[in-house]
């Protein structure tokens, strides 16, 4: 289906299924790059330590991609990011967990298990009904790539020698979290029906599961059984969260409010 | 961003380690004005006075640039406005420096003498260096940068 639905064709029904998707979208990449600045000055290379935050950069181009798109259907970035109420973000609990005190492991994999994620939604995107959707996904895929190159070179040296019971125990404490990026959205029937995105939310599911269960294995890991795993009680997608995620929105809005609210340095961007 | 065409499939052509990728040019781009005349021409001319943040090379000569028009609208008042619309993309989606593109540009079309100015990102097709004009490569070349 050719991308051909623009912000003033939506109906009301519409509509909410994307803001859903967006919201999904702009939340996990901007949480995911709030939590991987924390690593800045404590990678252990300097590479790594300009890797992790060339990474976050990018997360925060992402989520700006994404947050305009909601700014074009009549939300502003102050309502969107600063002032929102922390239960109404609609991020994985994946990207809002603290890492487990100086674990490089938990950095990385997380890293890995996010980034595999975003590459098959992203892809499900590409032929996305919503034109300025459509514009956007391209360039942000050719950016993530890096992304996932970076976490599995990271991951196939981690994975040798004794650094794996770390891997091991990041990945038995993120995966049932990991698993909460697939969670139902509650418009999933519009959003597929309507050609926001091709794929379905279960299928992406297993494709993730397709990909990263023989990866993680060829590594010597021991992957936990999806269906098994006690899944926590916050699931992110439907607005519940850890009680990580109100210290965390917290600590990234207090300079705006010591601000007192300033605008954002743009002059008169006009949307027509 | 209300008329991306479906004719704008995203171009997948991409490398590992650099955003900056080389990839077939796109049919029409980079977009440098020529042709233009009257007050399309004169946002173009403002245009090419905008360097970007960070190297001394237009925005024009760095390809950025993917449309200038300028349409006539009904304003509030019910009197016809002339509207300088420029749809401009960035090297990269985490560009630091792109509010301060925004109001550069948003500037240059009311410096033209429109009534009214729109600033639109595309990002379809993806920027490359290859769209950088030979007068960009030129000026690059200067600062010290081979493209």
């Amino acid at each position: 289906m050719p991308a051909t639905l623009n912000p003033e064709d939506l109906d009301a029904e519409q509509r909410a299924a994307l803001e859903e998707l967006l919201f999904r979208l702009a939340d996990d990449e901007y949480v995911h790059g709030e939590r991987l600045i924390e690593w800045q000055i404590y990678a252990p290379t300097l590479e790594s330590d300009l890797a992790l935050a060339n990474v976050a950069q990018d997360e925060f181009g992402h989520a700006r991609l994404w947050y305009d798109l909601l700014e074009e259907l009549g939300h502003t970035e102050a309502e969107l990011i600063w002032e929102r109420p922390a239960d109404e973000f609609r991020h994985a609990t994946l990207v809002e967990l603290p890492f487990a005190e100086g674990d490089w492991a938990d950095v990385i994999l997380r890293c890995y298990l996010y980034d595999a994620a975003e590459r098959l939604r992203l892809d499900a995107l590409v032929d996305t009904s919503y034109a300025p959707l459509a514009d956007r996904v391209g360039k942000v895929l050719s950016e993530e790539r890096y992304h996932l190159e970076n976490a599995q070179s990271w991951l196939d040296r981690l994975a040798e020698g004794d650094s794996r019971d770390r891997v091991q125990d990041a990945l038995d404490r993120l995966f049932p979290h990991a698993l909460s990026l697939f969670a139902e959205p509650d418009h999933e029937e519009a959003i597929i029906d309507n050609g926001f995105r091709t794929m379905s939310t279960a299928d992406l599911r297993i494709e993730w599961l397709e990909t990263v269960i023989p990866y993680l294995e060829s590594l010597g890991l021991d992957v936990p059984e999806p269906d098994e795993v006690e899944r926590p009680s916050a699931r992110g997608r439907d607005g519940t969260h850890t009680d990580h995620w109100d210290e965390l929105a917290a600590e990234f809005r207090r300079t705006y409010e010591e601000l007192e609210a300033p605008e954002p340095a743009r002059i008169g961007r006009e949307r027509v | 961003m209300s008329d991306v065409s479906a004719d704008d499939a995203p171009d997948a052509t991409a490398c590992g380690h650099t955003e900056y990728v080389d990839g077939a040019v796109p049919e029409g781009f980079p977009k440098t004005g020529v042709g233009a005349t009257g007050v399309e021409a004169d946002i173009w001319d403002a245009l090419y006075e905008i360097e970007d943040p960070e190297m001394p090379v237009s925005i024009v000569d760095l390809g950025l640039i993917y449309d200038v028009r300028v349409v006539e609208r009904e304003g509030e008042d019910g009197e016809a406005k002339t509207l300088g619309i420029v749809e401009m993309t960035l090297t990269y989606t985490g560009c630091p420096a792109r509010d301060y593109l925004e109001n550069d540009v948003q500037c240059a079309i009311l410096a033209a003498g429109v009534d009214e100015a729109s600033v639109r990102l595309r990002f379809t097709p993806e920027w490359t260096v290859d769209m950088v004009t030979e007068a960009g490569r030129e000026a690059l070349r200067k600062f010290g940068l081979g493209v």
